[in-house]
């Protein structure tokens, strides 16, 4: 008997979160099939690339990345050159110098900055705060308004903020707002019921669910997100009926094996092989377990992750 | 995969006749479901009927084995799509490629790199796990030379060669080594069924399409074969995802017996001359259902990531992976350093050890046996008490391999502090913070 | 396993109020008991608009009319014994939300509904019963069996037959009720639905008795497999229990705030 694939194509949809203005807009999630399989039915919205970019410029950054950045005068130049990267389809600014247990920028400087960088920005605009629920609150709460008409999205909304935020950023100045849980179903469904209820609509959320380097617990992620999308769409529970956007770049630089430098472990070969290696490979496995989005750091990376999807998605659906 | 007794219903003659002993078809197929009956108690089953209920409950996807001794493996034997649904049982395994027409040079650059990666990974062992040698078009000899070449290697071999003459030539140097055959085309698996069947390995089918492999397949059980590995495809990466995919999934929810076997994906071909792509795409297939993946090359860069992947992936979702207790000295600690405990989770471990790498001061990380648990997990069971952090340096020897007295405990078990100090005479035990992420300030601002 | 289906049971004409206002046609009262049952987290609304014997067709139409327009489709479970008044409501019936359900047959005079499901591609709730209540899980299942091979025989999925085990009264008939929830776990292990009107086991208990016998039941019956319930879900204690088992039975994801939605 001949042999005719079986296509598994869900009642339910992830609904669609419009991020930036205009021609360049991104539209994250609407697929009723399983994450990746366009073999199934159309993806809607293929997963999306991001790039990040530090408000604190690329100090400390591997040489690489300094490298493409060399001639960037200030962080306009940078957003520049950031959203040229081939595959990048939207910048992701992280405010970095505004952790109170770092440089501890006040929120009047950081809007200064951010408007620089927004006005710069050809592609959609992401905002990553500096991981202080409190001070992540007051920023993007001036920032929302600041960029009022600019469709930004904004990560992450915590246990902690998510009322402050929903209302701000979304009911008052309409924009993107993600919430975040660290590996936590549970919490992840939680959160967004618990925006649904001071009035956010789905439309306008997105989820951090997560995330672990390759090698680094990245089970707990890959089950989560498979959980999330099988709840989603196999039991059609609309609270997890949102895009999931998995920060990657920030993490895959920090683990041991891509921080060691070549002359401590010289067989492990080139310390910049190595950290794409770990961006790469992470960012991969997210994407097949059902992150709609990642954000990358290194260009190559985010060139490469735009290739493997259009591999995965060419020829649409 | 158990039988509904609905499934048994239909094939039964619903005739109530009482002879299987029971009032009615539909309890005699309750009963069968539940196994308390065998389906031939009913005299009235035809031999299809009976074959179809003994196909339906046979394990929907075949264990492969290849190798032998330490370069044995074990492939396919999954009964889920989704890892949190019960474990993935066989990992995927990484293969090498060498062809008969790379120079001279790269062949040995390949092997030399092969032979470099080797290196534990929580209990683990990380290596190249076998080599892909494929024929690339030169003379019978030339492959025959590459073979036995690879075999120095100590690694099993994948021999892909579809040539019968080639074929027969390699495996009669290599067959007690339980290389896998690959092999079988839509054109020659009768030869090749032939061939695998005589030298007992395993056979790789290929085709052009899913229906055309699909076809292959039933083509080889009918000659007697369910030893086999089925290449996903290497047209485009599109399709290689697609056969992946479909195939796995027709096994193991669609009962379709014929794709119950361990996949090829041939990344060597699918992302040829760009390695971060074939990065992404090895990434994506441990995932996803690729038993053999076959890689260009496999250095430390790409294994670092990959094969901690795969150590994560195929992880007992049920049992935690631990590290072996033992003092981990970090940031070039000389037994001076400052101590610091936590549990063997691993998790908790890579965190930990990670955060403390991070603020650069000298510390020799103590990982206590605490049941591969959480710090409040182990805490709450008992595994990471005062008794037991007592016993735990005693027993290690920790006062004899360190000279510092300081002791920071997780700010979690803060409650700890005074029973150890009582314990542990002569030690500070310092409290740390709750957090993993608050380490990097708590250590510097202790050691300032 | 799926998601555990509530059918709210109160649009029946035996009410005073629903009576009045089917006969009447006034879709207030109608709409009202509609919404709060959705509100408490009905999947399914049953329509029982009574023998209907002179104008059913027009009521059964009216009613899933001004219901579908009203909710968005709402899927509902037809109820009545004039099987042309249920033709009549499929005909208008818009099926976005899910097939509409009949209720019901059973494996005596009223089987001919399976052939009515099967022609208009409906649900129906199958009682394993033929006349009066079956004495043994033998008898129920002997019935299980002829409404299922009739069905399969029309050419219908075993999946769009919920079988009904029948309920049993605690008063009267106590001893009979470890056979209720046998039963239910005996289609189950066959594969197939199970749905009943659960509440008639507290059948003339105090009113503050029968909400805690009611939940118990359903638990219970959840446990053995249930697949559905006819029940009225205004019944805090019954839906509260409800979405606690469907949650420890894993088809509903856990969040702090579970029972609200």
């Amino acid at each position: 008997m001949s042999f005719v694939p079986e296509k598994q194509v869900f009642k339910s949809s992830i609904d669609v979160l419009e991020i930036g203005t205009g021609e360049t807009s991104v539209k994250l999630g609407g697929q009723s099939v399983w994450p990746l399989y366009a073999f199934d039915g159309p993806l809607v919205n293929p997963p999306r690339v991001g790039i990040q970019i530090s408000d604190l410029g690329c100090a400390g950054a591997i040489a690489g990345i300094q490298d493409y950045y060399a001639d960037c005068a200030d962080i306009a130049a940078q957003t520049i050159r950031a959203a040229e990267v081939p595959g990048a389809e939207f910048v992701c600014l992280i405010l970095e110098g505004a952790d109170p247990n770092g440089a501890d920028r006040s929120v009047a400087e950081t809007v200064e900055l951010v408007k620089t960088v927004a006005a710069a920005c050809p592609l959609p605009l992401t905002i990553a705060g500096c991981g202080s629920a409190e001070k992540d609150a007051e920023l993007f709460e001036a920032l929302a308004e600041e960029l009022e008409g600019r469709n930004v999205l904004f990560l992450s909304a915590t246990e902690d903020n998510y009322k402050a935020l929903g209302a701000a950023v979304v009911l008052a100045w309409g924009q993107k707002l993600a919430a975040e849980s660290a590996v936590d179903i549970n919490l992840a469904k939680q959160l967004n019921l618990l925006l649904g209820q001071i009035g956010v609509p789905n439309s306008a959320l997105a989820m951090n669910v997560g995330c672990a380097v390759a090698g680094y617990g990245f089970e707990y992620v890959a089950s989560t997100m498979e959980r999330v999308k099988i709840t989603a769409l196999g039991q059609n529970d609309a609270a997890l009926q949102i895009p999931i956007i998995t920060p990657v770049g920030t993490d895959a630089w920090t683990v041991k094996e891509s921080m060691a430098e070549e002359a401590d472990f010289p067989e492990w070969g080139s310390r910049e092989e190595r950290g794409i290696s770990f961006e790469v490979a992470t960012a991969a496995a997210c994407l097949a377990a059902g992150a709609d989005a990642v954000l990358l750091r290194h260009p190559e990376s985010v060139s490469t992750i735009a290739t493997l999807i259009g591999l995965l998605t060419e020829g649409g659906e | 995969m158990a039988l509904k007794g609905l499934d048994i219903f239909k094939l039964t003659p619903k005739t109530n006749c009482k002879d299987c002993g029971v009032p009615t078809c539909m309890a005699f197929s309750m009963k069968v479901a539940q196994g308390a009956l065998p389906i031939d108690a009913c005299p009235h089953m035809t031999p299809e009927a009976i074959a179809q209920l003994t196909d339906a409950t046979a394990p929907p996807m075949k264990t492969v084995h290849i190798g032998v001794g330490d370069a044995a493996h074990t492939l396919g034997g999954e009964t889920v799509l989704m890892r949190h649904d019960k474990t993935f049982v066989s990992k995927s395994l990484y293969a090498v490629r060498l062809t008969d027409d790379m120079p001279a040079e790269v062949i040995d650059a390949r092997l030399t790199e092969v032979a470099a990666l080797d290196y534990e990974r929580i209990g683990e062992r990380m290596t190249t796990d076998l080599l892909f040698v494929s024929h690339g078009g030169g003379t019978a000899d030339a492959y025959v030379a590459l073979v036995e070449k690879a075999r120095t290697a100590g690694r099993t071999l994948v021999l892909d060669v579809t040539d019968e003459e080639i074929a027969k030539a390699a495996l009669a140097k290599v067959a007690g080594a339980g290389p896998v055959l690959h092999g079988a085309t839509p054109d020659n698996y009768e030869a090749f069924y032939a061939l695998a069947s005589d030298a007992d390995v395993a056979l790789g089918v290929r085709a052009s399409s899913l229906a055309e492999l699909h076809d292959t397949v039933e083509a080889l059980e009918k000659l007697g074969t369910k030893r086999l590995i089925l290449d996903v495809g290497c047209a485009s990466a599109k399709e290689a995802f697609a056969g992946a995919v479909q195939i796995r999934r027709a096994a193991i929810s669609g009962g379709d017996r014929s794709f119950g076997y361990p996949s090829l994906v041939n990344i060597a071909t699918l992302a040829a001359g760009n390695h971060h792509l074939a990065t992404a795409l090895a990434s994506l297939f441990t995932l996803k259902y690729g038993s053999i993946i076959v890689l260009e090359k496999l250095d430390y860069a790409l294994s670092l990531p990959l094969h901690g992947l795969r150590q994560n992936i195929f992880t007992d979702p049920q049992k935690p992976m631990k590290v072996d207790p033992g003092v981990y000295p970090l940031n070039g600690a000389d037994p001076s350093a400052i101590c610091a405990i936590t549990c063997d989770f691993a998790l908790t471990y890579f965190v930990v050890s990670g955060e403390f790498e991070r603020s650069g001061v000298p510390t020799n990380l103590l990982i206590s046996d605490a049941g591969g648990y959480s710090v409040l997990t182990s805490w709450a069971a008992g595994k990471f008490t005062a008794s037991s952090i007592a016993k735990f340096i005693a027993e290690a020897g920790i006062e004899d391999k360190v000279t510092s007295r300081t002791l920071v405990i997780p700010g979690k078990v803060a409650v700890l502090k005074g029973e150890l100090e009582e314990k542990l005479p002569g030690w500070t035990i310092v409290v740390g913070p709750n957090e993993a992420i608050q380490i990097v300030k708590f250590i510097n601002e202790l050691s300032a | 396993m799926g998601k555990f289906i509530v059918i709210g049971e109160r649009i029946h004409f035996i009410s005073p109020v629903i009576r009045e206002a089917m006969l009447a046609r006034d879709p207030g009262p109608v709409l009202q008991r509609a919404r709060e049952q959705l509100a408490a987290g009905a999947t399914y609304l049953d329509v029982n608009i009574g023998p209907a014997e002179r104008d059913g067709e027009d009521l059964m139409k009216w009613a899933v009319q001004v219901l579908q327009d009203e909710f968005d489709n709402v899927p509902l479970c037809l109820d009545t014994v004039n099987q042309k008044a249920i033709e009549a409501g499929i005909s208008v019936y818009n099926r976005a939300k899910g097939k509409p359900i009949i209720n019901s047959a059973d494996a005596g005079e009223r089987i001919s509904n399976v052939d009515l499901a099967a022609a208009n591609d409906a649900i129906v709730i199958a009682l394993c019963s033929k006349a009066g209540v079956p004495v043994d899980n033998d008898e129920r299942m002997t019935y299980c069996q002829e409404l299922l091979e009739h069905g399969m025989e029309l050419g219908m999925e075993p999946e769009d037959m919920w079988f009904d085990p029948l309920f049993l009264v605690i008063k009267g008939m106590q001893e009979k009720l470890p056979d209720v929830l046998e039963a239910i776990r005996m289609l189950t292990d066959m594969g197939l639905n199970t749905t009943g009107g659960l509440s008639n086991i507290s059948n003339g208990m105090p009113p503050h008795i029968r909400p805690i016998m009611d939940a118990s039941m359903v638990a219970m019956a959840m446990q053995s497999g249930l697949s559905s319930v006819i029940i009225n879900p205004c019944d805090q204690r019954m839906m509260e229990t409800v979405k606690s088992c469907d949650v420890i039975r894993g088809n509903i994801l856990y969040a702090d705030s579970y029972l609200e939605i």
